[in-house]
């Protein structure tokens, strides 16, 4: 049988709410970075299998996928500079008590 | 040629007046002989224009008239004006040498006091707005001075105003002669309603053809208002009083000058009054009246100036029975020559209080042969008033007497020749008792020569006034004569009795009257008398009391009623404003507040969420994403 679009949002879709729940439950700061990147990687996917399925005979998606994980690259890297940043200061890398935020 | 030179005689003195009143009081004082001689300029001009009117008796037309408007309202213009007839140059002349002869007079008698420059000013004044009214031939500019003289009198009686006495006094005049005033009112409100001008001449040439209830009404308000002015029974109450004044004054104003003014404007209107015989009546009952009485009243006081303020009272009472019986001439000649001899009785009696220091005559006695000259001048004075030949007021008390045998007034006539015997008796007892029987002082001195050369000029004049009798009557234009013999020996006789009956009880020096033993006998008339016959009483219960009670209620009526009224305004007032500030604070206030404090609420509200947990926030942000989708999702399907 023939793998279709479907079976590749289908994927997505399941990641994308891995990295939810990972993003909305973990206290690692850590762990919340890689969830966030989980859910960039199904939004890649996602772009990835339409631009498959609906537009094979451009280039645009692959060249924007190509794009998209360049700056989740960077964006990882300045996430864990952060990280470290908020560790010096409150010596916890855990989300829930960071709470400076609080109204 | 011009005679325009007469309207200096009234202008000279109130120029005094104008000039005297803004100066300083030391100045004032320094300058007593700019109304002197103010004065004698006018007395001057006055004789001048007495000449020019001679030898009189020409009818109707004035010598010299002089009138214009001076207002317009509402279309009608309203003049002032002023003519010289025969009469106006008599009084003129009356006037000014009273009123020279007095501040002359107060130039010895006032120059102790502090305030004499004040006191010269409102003489002049006086005297200034009298000469007016002598000369008006206008009704409304008559009004004007007739008030001008009671305010003048009302500050010549409240001149020593430190003290309660004048202070009452002055009020007392002010407001009794104004009870009078308002008949004068009424009748220029009548007269100026039925004629449309005040001009007298007019006014009497339209006066025939009026209904003859318009004449009563206006002859009735004139010789109220002349009764007020004259101290005319029953409104004679404030002359006694006014005698709290400086002495002078009393001479000028309270017996020669404005007490005469309520006959003197009776005899200018008298063609009113004969239009009217009820008020004539009237006017001759009043009269007679107030003779008999006013003589009665002098006949029991002590103090010499009351003596002679009653019988004042008592010869204006004369004057009215003469104008009452319809001769204008009578009552004129006897208000000239009681003129002359009341105001030298008054100087004298000056001389006498400065002399005794005191006014009254129980503690006087003696002062014969220490005043030889007041002594003298002040006989002739009061033998005068008593009406002996051949002095002032024998002859122009025999005019009257002749009049009302000749008119028929019987009863009248009784009157006054009862009246006639009681003058001869009070003023025998004030002479007896000022000027004979034991000295009660050493230290008395004649007056000032300033005081005592007046009092010889009026005391000529009173012994010789009388023979101008027949040139008198000619002069208004009438037929002069002499007294006839039969009512020359009765009124002798009469003052003969009157005083003998004075010498009797106070004159004799081998037998002393005790006069107790009278005063026990008429108890009842005596007790009545010292009680001036009550009429102080009654108005005091009347008028006085009645005024007070009226206060009272008006004042029951303003607190309650009024008050009330004010109170519970004010009382709405504040219910409104609580109303309108509770509306205030709870509905504006707490919508403005109410706004705020939701805003808190909410804000307490949703603090809640913020937790500062980032993760929580995104779990909310995954929710909502979630609701809207499953919205959307489920309206779409739909």
């Amino acid at each position: 049988m023939r793998v279709g679009l479907e079976a590749f949002l289908m994927l997505g879709a399941a990641l994308f709410a891995c990295g939810l729940y990972g993003a909305v439950s973990k206290r690692s700061a850590v762990q919340v970075l890689m969830s966030l990147e989980l859910m960039a990687l199904a939004v890649n996917l996602n772009l990835m299998a339409f631009a498959r399925f609906r537009t094979p005979e451009i280039m645009t998606g692959w060249y924007f996928t190509l794009f998209a994980m360049v700056v989740s690259a960077a964006e990882v890297g300045m996430g864990l500079a952060l990280v470290l940043a908020i560790y010096r200061r409150a010596r916890t890398s855990e989300v829930s008590s960071l709470t400076e935020l609080k109204g | 040629m011009s005679m325009n030179w007469v309207l200096l005689i009234p202008v000279l003195p109130v120029v005094s007046f104008l000039v005297i009143t803004p100066l300083p009081r030391a100045t004032r004082n320094r300058i007593l002989w700019l109304p002197v001689a103010t004065m004698s300029t006018s007395l001057v001009l006055a004789i001048a224009a007495l000449m020019k009117v001679w030898p009189g008796g020409h009818g109707e037309e004035p010598v010299w008239q002089l009138s214009w408007r001076f207002a317009t309202l509402g279309g009608q213009s309203l003049s002032m004006g002023f003519a010289l007839d025969p009469v106006a140059a008599a009084v003129l002349v009356v006037v000014t040498v009273v009123a020279t002869c007095v501040m002359v007079y107060s130039l010895g008698y006032m120059h102790r006091d502090g305030r004499v420059g004040w006191y010269y000013a409102v003489v002049s004044l006086f005297t200034s707005a009298m000469l007016v009214l002598v000369l008006s031939s206008d009704l409304l500019l008559t009004f004007a001075m007739w008030e001008l003289m009671g305010l003048s009198s009302y500050l010549l009686i409240g001149f020593w105003y430190e003290l309660e006495a004048p202070r009452k006094a002055s009020q007392k005049a002010f407001l009794t002669t104004r009870v009078g005033d308002l008949g004068f009112l009424l009748a220029l409100f009548v007269i100026y309603a039925n004629c449309g001008t005040f001009e007298l001449h007019e006014v009497l040439g339209a006066a025939a053809g009026w209904a003859p209830g318009v004449a009563a009404l206006v002859a009735g308000g004139l010789l109220w208002a002349a009764m007020g002015k004259s101290a005319q029974m029953p409104l004679h109450v404030w002359l006694p009083d006014a005698m709290a004044g400086p002495t002078p004054a009393s001479a000028l104003i309270h017996a020669a000058t404005m007490v005469a003014a309520g006959v003197f404007v009776v005899a200018r209107t008298l063609p009113i009054f004969e239009l009217a015989p009820g008020v004539m009546t009237v006017m001759l009952v009043v009269g007679a009246t107030t003779a008999v009485a006013g003589g009665l009243l002098a006949a029991v006081q002590h103090d010499v100036k009351k003596v002679l303020a009653y019988s004042t009272i008592s010869q204006l009472g004369l004057m009215f029975v003469a104008l009452g019986a319809g001769s204008a001439v009578a009552a004129l000649f006897h208000l000239t020559t009681h003129a002359f001899f009341k105001s030298l009785l008054f100087l004298g009696a000056g001389v006498i209080i400065h002399a005794a220091h005191t006014q009254d005559m129980r503690e006087m006695g003696g002062l014969r042969k220490h005043l030889p000259i007041t002594t003298a001048t002040f006989t002739v004075g009061a033998l005068a008033l008593a009406g002996v030949f051949p002095l002032a007021g024998f002859f122009s008390k025999d005019e009257i007497v002749t009049v009302l045998l000749h008119e028929h007034h019987y009863v009248a006539l009784g009157a006054v020749l009862f009246a006639s015997g009681l003058t001869a008796f009070y003023v025998t007892r004030l002479w007896f008792r000022v000027f004979s029987g034991p000295e009660q002082s050493e230290e008395l001195h004649e007056g000032h020569r300033s005081m005592v050369a007046p009092m010889v000029l009026l005391a000529v004049i009173t012994a010789l006034a009388g023979f101008a009798s027949p040139s008198f009557a000619e002069f208004m234009g009438h037929e002069g004569k002499w007294p006839e013999l039969s009512v020359a020996l009765l009124s002798t006789a009469v003052a003969a009795v009157g005083i003998g009956t004075g010498w009797w009880f106070y004159g004799r020096r081998s037998v002393v009257v005790n006069t107790q033993v009278w005063k026990r006998r008429f108890s009842y008339g005596y007790h009545a008398l010292a009680q001036k016959l009550y009429f102080d009483l009654t108005y005091d219960v009347l008028f006085v009391k009645g005024y007070f009670r009226l206060s009272e209620a008006a004042s029951g009526f303003d607190g309650t009623v009024v008050d009330g009224a004010v109170n519970g305004a004010a009382k709405t007032y504040v219910a409104a404003t609580g109303a309108s500030d509770g509306f205030d604070r709870h509905v504006v206030d707490g919508a403005v507040n109410g706004t705020a404090s939701f805003a808190r609420l909410v804000g307490f509200a949703f603090r809640r969420i913020q937790t500062g947990r980032l993760q929580s926030y995104q779990r909310l942000v995954v929710g909502a994403l979630v609701v809207l989708m499953l919205v959307l999702i489920v309206t779409r399907g739909a």
